[in-house]
């Protein structure tokens, strides 16, 4: 009995070498499921955030340059919306689109097209708060120059967002880091259908606890090597955004 | 200019919280004219500028088209069309000065006449050594001259100019006269705001002054002649 301890520790030890070394085989033999898995991932993600950039960058474009009734309410309403849990996010578009729901009729519930509107809406006030600032940072007179040579007010409106590039692009990565990595509304929304919504943290979530540690490891170390490369661009444009 | 040469202002009024900045002020700008604005920190001068470049929303305005009254989206318009404001401390875009040169050029024009037209510029402001550098790194001197250049670009019929020698040293200063001088004869008509008249002896055609948010005229003939030692009246004179 005292000796089985040490002995189940060496085989624990001994079964998390391998499944570790059989996560990185997964990864670099290029396991089709897996990098399927990866792919629905980052498409869904990518078209979330492709979706929800121009009118999250109009509203924070709104907000720092014009005053009008109602615009204090907006950003804490916006900055409620930063700390909403995912899964509640999830629960709210899955009762809207569940076949009782409102837009059931869309028949969208358990399609990337679900999963891509519940990251719309986690990605949304991202955007809009760290847009906010970036552009509310951004001098007034590169707005003010712009018109006065005569640009277009829309010509004036991308001048400055290439001024404020570096605090959009930060935006958008941290937009990006969030919604890829979150399991709450796709999950509900998604419903991880292997080939078609199982995204990198729905399979980790659900294939783990069946047992599959190996793809699991795999995935976690995706979004981890992602994580870094992610928050180094952050720490990059971060450090260039700041007004000289 | 909005009808013929001159261009007429009236019952322009500004208020800020309790304070009336700007209280029935009226005037009329003519072309290669230029009209020194005075007054102390505070008085409406900046205010001014930004509302006749259409930045700015005035409480009232009358501009003289021929048309009777038109509304603030007109008028601004037609101001943001005419007029050409230049900030104290110029703004230069991310990029080099060629880029900030480019950048108030039509878009109209072929690669080839942009260039054309940039290199005149350059060669205008006396910037051809700084064409590639990073406008934001200048001196405010070099931004000064760029932001001139800018404006010579686009050709404006009203140049509005907020304190231009505000910060700048002797030498800079006379370059940027030499560049207002430049426009003058061109015909355009200028509203140059500042504290010190005597930075601009040879340009200054009027005089106003802004008093508790009213102008007034001043005639002085006496204030030029006053000081004939002043080093900026004896160098340019
Ligand atoms: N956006 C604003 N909101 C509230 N008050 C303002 C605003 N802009 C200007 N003011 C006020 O209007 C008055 C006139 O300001 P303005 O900048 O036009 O003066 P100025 O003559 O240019 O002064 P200076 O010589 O210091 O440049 C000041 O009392 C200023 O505080
Ligand atoms: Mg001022």
């Amino acid at each position: 009995m005292l000796e089985s301890l040490p002995r189940r520790n060496i085989n624990q030890m001994e079964s998390l070498t391998t499944t570790t070394l059989a996560a990185l085989e997964l990864l670099f033999s290029g396991n089709p499921e897996l990098w399927e898995i990866i792919a629905i991932s980052f498409r869904v993600s990518g078209v979330a955030i492709l979706v929800a950039s121009p009118p999250a960058l109009l509203v924070a474009f709104i907000l720092a340059y014009y005053q009008f009734p109602g615009r204090r309410l907006l950003i804490s309403i916006n900055s409620t919306l930063l700390s909403v849990p995912a899964v509640v996010v999830g629960l709210t578009l899955f009762i809207l689109l569940s076949r009782q729901g409102p837009l059931g009729e869309w028949k969208l519930l358990f399609t990337q097209t679900a999963m891509v509107l519940g990251q719309i809406a986690l990605a949304f006030p991202i955007l809009v708060a760290m847009g906010h600032s970036a552009l509310q940072a951004c001098d007034r007179r590169a707005w003010e120059t712009a018109r006065t040579l005569g640009a277009t007010p829309i010509r004036a409106l991308i001048t400055i967002m290439r001024e404020a590039r570096f605090g959009l692009m930060a935006a958008l990565l941290a937009a990006f880091g969030r919604i890829i990595a979150e399991v709450g509304a796709s999950m509900m929304l998604g419903g991880n259908i292997l080939h078609y919504t199982r995204n990198i943290p729905t399979a980790i979530a659900l294939e783990s606890s069946k047992g599959e540690f190996a793809q699991g490891i795999a995935l976690g170390l995706v979004l981890l090597i992602l994580a870094f490369t992610l928050n180094a661009f952050l720490q990059h444009f971060q450090g260039k955004g700041q007004p000289a | 200019m909005t009808t013929a040469d001159q261009f007429n202002v009236q019952c322009l009024k500004k208020h800020f919280a309790k304070r009336q900045v700007l209280d029935e002020v009226a005037f009329s700008l003519q072309a290669g004219q230029t009209h020194l604005l005075s007054g102390d920190n505070g008085a409406g001068k900046t205010t001014l500028l930004r509302i006749l470049a259409g930045l700015e929303k005035p409480d009232s305005i009358q501009i003289d088209l021929g048309k009777g009254p038109l509304n603030w989206r007109h008028v601004k318009k037609t101001l943001q069309h005419h007029a050409l404001y230049l900030h104290q401390h110029p703004y230069m875009f991310d990029g080099t000065v060629t880029y900030n040169l480019d950048y108030a050029i039509g878009a109209k024009l072929t690669k080839r006449e942009r260039q054309l037209q940039i290199d005149k510029a350059l060669e205008w402001a006396d910037l051809r050594q700084l064409s590639h550098a990073p406008a934001k790194t200048l001196s405010g001197g070099e931004k000064q001259r760029v932001s001139l250049a800018r404006a010579w670009l686009k050709r404006p019929s009203i140049l509005l100019l907020d304190e231009p020698t505000s910060n700048l040293d002797q030498e800079s200063r006379h370059r940027t006269l030499g560049l207002l001088e430049a426009f003058k004869s061109d015909g355009t008509a200028m509203l140059l705001a500042s504290h010190d008249p005597m930075h601009f002896p040879s340009l200054i055609d009027q005089h106003l002054r802004l008093d508790q948010g009213k102008l007034i005229r001043i005639d002085d003939q006496k204030l030029f002649e006053f000081d004939q030692t002043h080093p900026n009246f004896r160098s340019t004179a």
